[in-house]
C-alpha cells in the first residue's frame, strides 16, 4: 500500500471570528486521485490556499509534504518542492503567450535552462493536447478550455509530485469535460498524485479514487466516492433540509 | 513598424544628426534628451515591467552625479573611470532601497521610495564638506582624450558619448526584457499569486529589478556631472522627477522604446516653449496636461501608436 505523500494536521485558517478551515486533518496517499467536494463556501479553495500559502498561509496546524513540514516555507519553495496548483478562476499572464507561460514555469518551478525549458514546454503542451497554432497567442485571446489546459500544462511542466486542481471543469462544455476527464486519467496514470476540487460531480465521481467532503471548513465525510456521496450528512450539506 | 526597425532607423538618424546640426545649443538639447532617455527607459524597467510604483529612481541618477563629482574632483580619479563607478554606486543604492520595497505593494512602494529620495536629498544637503551642500559642486573635471576636449567642436565628443550610452543602455534593456527574467517581471506584475505558484520568488525579482534598473541611470548621472561640470541637489527636485516620470507615462510604461521617444519630445518641446514669451513657467503645466490627456485617451502611451500587433494564427 502506498504511503502518505501529504499529511494535513489540525489545519486552521481564521478570518477574524470566521474559521474558513477548521481543524482539518487528513492524508493524501502517493499516486492517488483524491476528490474534494463540498457546498459553496465550505473552504475547499481556502484549503488549497493555505496549503500552498498562496495568497495566505494557515493560522494553525501543519502540512507535511514528503518528510518536510511546508507550512513555514515561502510559496515559491513549496512550488519548487513539487506541490503545483491551479486556480479556480482563470489565472493568466496577459502579456505572455501560452508558450512563454509554460516556459516560465519550467525555468522557475523546475530550474531548467532556457533551452531545456523550451523543449519541456513543447513536450508538455503536446501532452495536454494544446493546439500548437495557438501557442504564441496572448493568453487573453485563448478560449476557456485553452486556458484550463494551459494552467494544467504550466503546473505539469514543473514535474510536480502533487497536482492540486481547483475546479478545472468550471465553464467547460460537456465534450470539453470529457476531454478533461481523459486528461486527468492520463496524468494520474503517469504517477502524479492529484487533489481535485470539483463541482461537476459526474467528473469527480468518474475519476476520484477517494473523496473528502468539507462543510463550513470542517471534514464532513471521507472514503469511497460512491459511498460518501450517499452519506446522509453529505446529502444534507449539499441540499439542505429537503434531503433530510 | 516593428520595434527593431524603429530603433535601427532612429539610431541611424541620431548618428548622422551632427553632420547637419552644428550649433552647440541644439546639440546640448540632444545630449540632455539622451541622458533623460536613459533615465526614463530604465525607470520603465522597474515601473512598467515590474509594476513597482517606484518614485525614487532619480536617486540613482543623483548617486551617479555625486559619485563622479566626488571621485573626479575630490579624489582626483579620471572621469573615464569615475563614470563606470557611478553605475556601481547606483546599483548599490538600488540594492539598499530594494530591501524595504521588495515586500511592499502599491502606495507603500510610492511612499518608501519617495521618502528614500528625500533622505538622500537631506544627506546631500547636510554633508556639505563632501557634497557642497545646497550650493553643490562646480568645476568637475571634464572628459578629454589627450589634448582633445569633448566640449570642443560644438560638443561633438559629448554628443557621441551620450548617444553611445543610450545605445548600450537600450540594448541592455532589450536583453533584460526579452530574457526569462524579463518575462517573469511581467508575470509578477500581472498576477502575483500565479507567479508564486509557478516557483517565482517575487522578493528576489524585485530586488534584482531595482538593482538592475539603477545601473544606467547612475552612469547617466556620472556622465551628466562630467558634461555640465556641476553636481547640484537640483537633480533631486520635484520638477526633475515629474519631467522624467512624464516621459515614462507619456511614452508608455512597459515598452522601453516609448519613454525614449517621449524623452526627445519633452526635452525639445519644453525647451521650445521656454523660448516663447510668457511660457517659461507654463511649459511644465502643459506637460502635465499632456500627460493627463495621454493617460486618458491612450493609456498605453505613445508606444501604443507604433507598437506592432501581436502575431495571430
Amino acid at each position: 500500500m502506498a504511503g502518505n505523500i501529504l499529511e494535513v494536521r489540525n489545519l486552521t485558517k481564521s478570518f477574524g471570528g470566521l474559521k474558513a478551515v477548521n481543524d482539518l486533518t487528513f492524508d493524501v496517499k502517493e499516486g492517488e486521485l483524491l476528490g474534494i467536494a463540498g457546498p459553496n463556501g465550505s473552504g475547499k479553495s481556502t484549503l488549497f490556499n493555505v496549503m500552498t500559502k498562496i495568497p495566505f498561509g494557515p493560522t494553525g496546524g501543519e502540512v507535511v509534504f514528503g518528510n518536510q513540514r511546508i507550512d513555514r516555507m515561502p510559496p515559491h519553495r513549496i512550488a519548487a518542492l513539487g506541490l503545483a496548483r491551479t486556480f479556480q478562476k482563470d489565472a493568466e499572464f496577459p502579456d505572455l503567450s501560452a508558450r512563454e507561460t509554460v516556459a516560465l514555469a519550467a525555468v522557475y518551478g523546475r530550474k531548467l535552462s532556457r533551452a531545456g525549458a523550451m523543449a519541456a514546454t513543447e513536450e508538455q503542451l503536446h501532452a495536454v493536447q494544446f493546439d500548437p497554432a495557438r501557442a504564441d497567442m496572448p493568453t487573453t485571446e485563448l478560449s476557456v478550455f485553452d486556458r484550463k489546459q494551459l494552467m494544467i500544462a504550466s503546473a505539469l511542466v514543473m514535474q510536480p509530485r502533487v497536482l492540486m486542481l481547483d475546479e478545472p471543469a468550471s465553464g467547460l462544455t460537456r465534450p470539453e469535460i470529457t476531454a478533461l476527464d481523459a486528461l486527468l486519467c492520463k496524468i494520474a496514470a503517469s504517477g502524479v498524485t492529484i487533489m481535485l476540487i470539483e463541482h461537476v460531480l459526474s467528473l469527480l465521481l468518474s475519476v476520484a479514487q477517494r473523496l473528502i467532503v468539507l462543510n463550513q471548513g470542517s471534514l464532513l465525510a471521507e472514503g469511497d466516492p460512491q459511498t460518501v456521496i450517499k452519506n446522509p450528512a453529505v446529502v444534507e450539506a449539499y441540499l439542505g433540509g429537503r434531503a433530510a | 513598424m516593428t520595434r527593431a526597425s524603429l530603433l535601427f532607423g532612429g539610431l541611424l538618424v541620431l548618428a548622422v544628426i551632427p553632420l547637419f546640426v552644428q550649433d552647440s545649443y541644439t546639440r546640448h538639447l540632444f545630449i540632455l534628451a539622451f541622458i533623460y532617455a536613459v533615465i526614463a527607459s530604465n525607470w520603465d524597467l522597474s515601473l512598467g515591467y515590474a509594476g513597482l510604483f517606484n518614485f525614487g529612481h532619480l536617486v540613482f541618477f543623483a548617486t551617479g552625479v555625486y559619485t563622479v563629482a566626488i571621485a573626479a574632483k575630490t579624489l582626483g580619479i579620471s572621469p573615464w573611470l569615475a563614470i563606470p563607478m557611478s553605475g556601481v554606486t547606483a546599483a548599490i543604492a538600488g540594492l539598499i532601497v530594494s530591501a524595504p520595497v521588495a515586500r511592499l505593494k502599491g502606495i507603500y512602494v510610492v511612499l518608501v521610495t519617495f521618502a528614500f529620495g528625500q533622505l538622500v536629498l537631506q544627506l546631500i544637503l547636510s554633508q556639505s564638506h563632501l557634497t557642497g551642500g545646497a550650493e553643490g559642486m562646480v568645476r568637475i573635471p571634464y572628459l578629454q582624450i589627450g589634448d582633445y576636449k569633448f566640449i570642443s567642436d560644438f560638443k561633438l565628443g559629448y554628443y557621441y558619448v551620450a548617444l553611445g550610452l543610450l545605445i548600450v543602455s537600450t540594448l541592455y534593456l532589450l536583453w533584460v526584457t526579452n530574457s526569462t527574467f524579463g518575462k517573469s517581471l511581467l508575470a509578477v506584475r500581472d498576477n502575483e499569486d500565479y507567479a508564486r505558484a509557478r516557483g517565482i520568488w517575487i522578493t528576489r525579482q524585485r530586488v534584482l529589478v531595482l538593482t538592475l534598473s539603477a545601473i544606467f541611470p547612475g552612469v547617466a548621472g556620472g556622465f551628466f556631472a562630467a558634461y555640465l561640470r556641476v553636481a547640484s541637489p537640483e537633480v533631486l527636485s520635484f520638477g526633475t522627477l515629474s519631467l522624467a516620470l512624464s516621459m515614462v507615462l507619456i511614452g508608455g510604461a512597459g515598452t522601453i522604446i516609448g519613454p525614449i521617444i517621449a524623452a526627445f519630445l519633452l526635452i525639445f518641446a519644453t525647451e521650445a516653449m521656454a523660448g516663447i514669451r510668457g511660457m517659461e513657467d507654463a511649459r511644465f503645466l502643459i506637460v502635465a496636461i499632456g500627460m493627463i490627456l495621454v493617460l486618458r485617451f491612450a493609456p498605453g502611451g505613445l508606444a501604443q501608436l507604433v507598437r506592432a500587433p501581436r502575431k495571430k494564427p
